[in-house]
């Protein structure tokens, strides 16, 4: 198994893509299928073949690429690619989701169907090199390659305020990954070394105080992604004007970016700085889910509805995290799949309602469970694992990570749990609206239920709530070895901060002897 | 005293280090003589071209050898020296191959045109190697003269009347602060070899002076805030392949002297070094935000771009621990910048050669669709200005900010960062009037068969992507 194979295969067809004249679309959606199809065989056997028990990255490929100045000799910078227990899930989920995602654009985007898969793939490459990249350089150039191809998904393909949106988008992200630049040259510098391996041992080496800046610009600009609450404006515009598709890889993949950037780099490597910041972030994750349920509840456009119900639950992802104990950890990396499966699923069901009455107010519809049988069926079951019914996967990541974080703190999962709650409101709120009561509105008397190809999309995404919600231990496993290495080093930092305060007294005992001769003459 | 040049003492190495200048100064002969004797007029171009190539060819070599001081320490040719006057010719050959069918009531004039262009290479490869504020300044003059002649070169046209006008007054008021600072530092230290001067205390507040007038009539001619003024009208007035070469070869010969004379400063000079860096990329920044005008647009972000490579002489100042790393990544910011801007400014040239008119960022809206190569050529010299990453730009900007960063410049590292934010706002207004704007009905199609320009625009587009994704292969060999 290759993973330059993996990783670069979209990019491959991407420019395949450019060199088919511009009317072929039929060959054009071909491309894109055949090659996305393709990264999700390579990625569902790299999920079977990865080994969970073992902490280290598996299926490294690396060359030597360039030198940076450092303090005493160069900074070797390497292209370096591997897996490991924290990235597979999201690396296997990129590759299943892409297809899909394909297949899903075959209705909506009509015009300019060339430009539109090339920058999909190009996505799907930056995506999953932002996973696997484990030299910090490389991963700041994924991160910042995934950024363009949805500035212009965002702006050619999306609603009447796309500019607005795409610009907010790229603004606020670009914001922070330029910030976030500033860390990474002042690790890199720092520890004389980009790789992200040597780097999780090397980083805590570094002053503290230096330690938590560093650590304050990568979190900002992961947060922005992610995005954690007061950086959560731009989602709503972006996912309100983006494309079905674009959404769904938006949602899906890219807001994972954040989740898994906080994780890896944040608490993987400075545990020290996250320990410190941990009441900080559990409190905006936790009132992040309360907030972004609360917006939920507020929106009559189901498509908003959705958006603002991401801001919720990745509120509990960077609430785990932050909780910095091991359930905590691995229920949030459970939970970045879960999002993504029922998020991508909501996204699909409102995309394909959209494509028959071309609105999204949900005033307009009601009653269409009699018309759309099977699209009502889905529905249900994606609003039921979104809320975490026992038995689909939403239920498994949620439990998992309010268990962590009540060890951490019983205030902020006390204030998570009531967010579950809230979110049952406006999930069934909006199904009933949607699906049932009358049919009132005359225009939906004849709406088609799904097709063979809607199914199709859909069936996969449902598999695999259900299958993580019944044997969610098949996916845990594969990344206890990681998190257990995370954990320890979190463990460590905890120790050192309390043996640390131990020490504090001595630096104080001077001062006060000096006092105390002061006030003996 | 200033040592006379003995033409008998020269020696291999002075000719080697000098062959460059002097593969110049052939083509500057030949590209007159073919003015005089029109048989040989159509080998007016090759000429041209012949003594550039032979000039960057001159200059990889001295990067792998150099020779050293030569002319009894009056010029430098060092790598790093090299290097710069590798990238003055390449940015005259950018420009060149943008003018071919530039210019309809002056195209009979073109032969004074190139010879003029390379006169002003000449100027910008001696002001690269210069250890001598005299030397210095002859190239200098030798730049700045023939730019003068060059911006007015429309001369049916009033703007470029104008720019021409603009710029050789506050040119010359320029280059009297240069000798007046130098005549000042003269009568403090009794020497003008930049050897001389390190060597000498420069407390003085004679001489404190001299350097501070030395180094504003730089900054005039880099256009750091505040003598940035003229930059927006002469870069708009003047015929835009000059502009190409003004905003790139200028710039780079301005800043590789700048670094040599950066110990000019006095200790505590870094903050301020610094704070006009920021402010200059704040006055180029948010005044480009405003810009409908494209060559005025870029003309800001060249104001801009002055302000970042100022914050790597700051780091100089400020001591980066990294002794050659503000130098190293000023050259490899510099080298991106000649290709990305060079393409920017060429593309611009190339649109509105055309008809007689200014290219507002209006006229490229929904030019996507109708020409996408040319379209994803400037998209990605956009990208490259705004400094992201895969492109040449990102990696001079991560270089200057990591200089910075290590000379203990966080505050103005920060603040220029975010300016940089701002700076993605305009770059990326231009990506999307490119593409997601529909065309106005009956526009422009904006079409140019030249071939040359294309040719260069490909080498830009290919050199801005090598720059960004394999910059092991230029970092071994240039630096």
């Amino acid at each position: 198994m290759n993973l330059i194979l993996l990783t670069f295969l979209p990019l491959a067809g991407a420019v395949l893509l450019l060199l088919t004249p511009a009317g072929s679309v039929k060959v054009q959606r071909t491309i894109a299928l055949v090659t996305t199809s393709a990264v999700a065989v390579l990625g569902v056997m790299l999920f079977g073949n990865f080994d969970g028990i073992s902490a280290t990255a598996q299926y490294l490929s690396e060359a030597p690429w360039f030198q940076l100045a450092g303090k005493e000799q160069p900074i070797d910078v390497w292209f370096r690619l591997g897996v490991d227990g924290i990235s597979i899930l999201l690396v296997s989920l990129t590759a299943i989701l892409m297809p899909l995602v394909v297949l899903s654009a075959q209705v909506h985007i009509d015009k300019r169907v060339k430009e539109f898969f090339f920058w999909l793939l190009l996505m799907e490459t930056g995506m999953l090199g932002v996973f696997l990249a484990l030299d910090l350089i490389l991963f700041y150039f994924f991160w910042e390659l995934s950024l363009i191809p949805l500035y212009f998904i965002l702006g050619i393909w999306g609603g009447e305020r796309r500019l607005y949106a795409t610009m907010k988008f790229f603004l606020y992200t670009v914001a922070g990954s330029l910030l976030m630049m500033l860390g990474v040259i002042w690790l890199t510098y720092q520890t004389g070394e980009s790789d992200v391996r040597a780097l999780m041992t090397l980083a805590s080496g570094i002053e503290p105080t230096v330690q938590l800046w560093i650590f304050a610009s990568f979190a900002i600009g992961f947060a922005i992604k992610v995005p954690v609450l007061p950086f959560h404006t731009w989602l709503a515009d972006a996912h309100t004007e983006a494309p079905t598709s674009g959404s769904v890889v938006l949602a899906g993949v890219l807001l994972k970016m954040g989740t898994y950037g906080l994780l890896r780099f944040g608490v993987g490597m400075f545990p020290a700085a996250a320990l410190e910041a941990a009441p900080l972030f559990m409190g905006l994750g936790a009132v992040g889910i309360c907030y972004g349920a609360f917006l939920a509840m507020a929106q009559t456009d189901i498509k908003r509805l959705v958006a603002c119900s991401s801001v919720s639950h990745l509120g509990f992802v960077v609430m785990g995290i932050f909780a910095l104990t091991e359930a905590g950890l691995v229920g949030s990396v459970l939970q970045m799949v879960n999002h993504g499966l029922s998020t991508g699923l909501l996204f699909l069901l409102v995309g394909m309602i959209y494509e028959r009455r071309h609105t999204r107010e949900l005033s307009q519809y009601g009653g269409i469970a009699r018309v759309m049988p099977l699209f009502a069926f889905f529905f249900v079951v994606s609003v039921l694992a979104s809320m975490g019914l026992p038995g689909l996967n939403g239920f498994v990541g949620e439990y998992l990570i309010l268990l962590g974080s009540f060890q951490a703190s019983p205030l902020w999962a006390t204030v998570g749990v009531s967010g579950i709650v809230f979110g049952a409101v406006y999930l069934l709120m909006a199904t009933r609206k949607l699906l049932f009561g009358a049919l009132t509105v005359e225009a939906n008397e004849n709406l088609k239920d799904l097709d063979f190809r809607e199914t199709f999309i859909l069936v996969p995404l449902v598999g695999l709530c259900l299958w993580i919600g019944v044997a969610p231990n098949s996916f845990i496993h594969k990344t206890s070895g990681s998190i257990d290495a995370v954990m320890l080093r979190i463990e460590t930092a905890r120790d050192m901060r309390t043996t640390s305060s131990a020490f504090n007294a001595p630096p104080d005992a001077p001062a006060t002897v000096a006092a105390s001769h002061h006030e003996q003459p | 005293m200033i040592a006379l040049l003995d033409i008998t003492a020269l020696d291999a190495a002075d000719l080697r280090g000098a062959a460059p200048m002097l593969a110049v100064t052939c083509g500057i002969l030949l590209a007159l003589a073919a003015e005089i004797v029109p048989a040989l007029r159509p080998a007016r171009g090759l000429a041209f071209l012949g003594s550039l190539v032979a000039a960057i060819f001159l200059e990889v070599q001295l990067i792998a050898a150099p020779a050293g001081e030569i002319f009894s320490g009056a010029f430098g040719a060092t790598a790093s020296a090299s290097l710069f006057g590798l990238l003055c010719a390449t940015s005259a050959i950018i420009a060149w191959a943008y003018s071919l069918r530039y210019y309809k009531l002056e195209a009979p004039y073109k032969g004074e045109h190139d010879a003029l262009i390379l006169c002003a290479t000449l100027g910008m490869l001696i002001m690269c190697g210069a250890l001598d504020l005299l030397t210095f300044f002859v190239g200098l003059e030798l730049l700045s003269v023939p730019l003068y002649a060059l911006a007015a070169f429309r001369r049916a046209r009033r703007d470029s009347v104008e720019a021409g006008l603009r710029y050789f007054l506050l040119g010359a008021f320029a280059a009297g602060l240069f000798l007046f600072g130098a005549a000042l530092l003269y009568a403090s230290s009794g020497t003008l070899s930049l050897a001389g001067l390190r060597a000498a205390s420069l407390d003085a507040p004679l001489a404190l002076m001299g350097g501070a007038l030395v180094i504003s009539s730089l900054f005039f001619k880099v256009s750091v805030f505040p003598f940035h003024l003229w930059v927006p009208d002469v870069y708009q007035g003047s015929p835009t392949p000059v502009t190409t070469f003004m905003a790139t070869g200028t710039k780079a010969a301005g800043f590789a002297f700048l670094f040599q004379v950066a110990f000019l400063m006095p200790a505590g000079a870094a903050a301020l070094t610094g704070a006009l860096a920021v402010a200059t990329m704040a006055v180029g920044n948010l005044a480009a935000l405003v810009q409908t005008d494209l060559k005025r647009l870029f003309a800001f972000s060249a104001v801009a771009h002055a302000g970042t490579l100022l914050l790597g002489v700051a780091a100089l100042a400020a001591g980066d621990p990294v002794a050659s790393g503000p130098l190293d990544a000023a050259l490899y910011y510099m080298g991106a910048y000649i290709f990305t801007a060079g393409g920017a400014f060429g593309l611009v040239a190339l649109m509105e050669s055309e008809d007689e008119r200014f290219l507002k960022l209006d006229a490229l809206r929904g030019l996507g669709r109708r020409r996408p190569g040319l379209a994803a050529a400037l998209s990605l010299f956009m990208l490259s200005l705004g400094g992201f990453p895969l492109t040449g730009g990102f990696l001079g900007k991560y270089f200057i900010f990591a200089s910075a960063l290590r000379a203990d410049l966080l505050l103005f590292s920060v603040l220029g960062i975010l300016l940089s934010v701002v700076a993605l706002g305009y770059y990326l207004r231009v990506v999307m009037t490119l593409w997601m704007l529909p065309a106005e009905e009956g526009a422009p199609l904006l079409e140019s068969k030249l071939l040359s320009g294309r040719l260069v625009t490909w080498l830009c587009t290919v050199m801005v992507l090598a720059l960004g994704l394999a910059p092991g292969w230029f970092l071994e060999r240039f630096f």
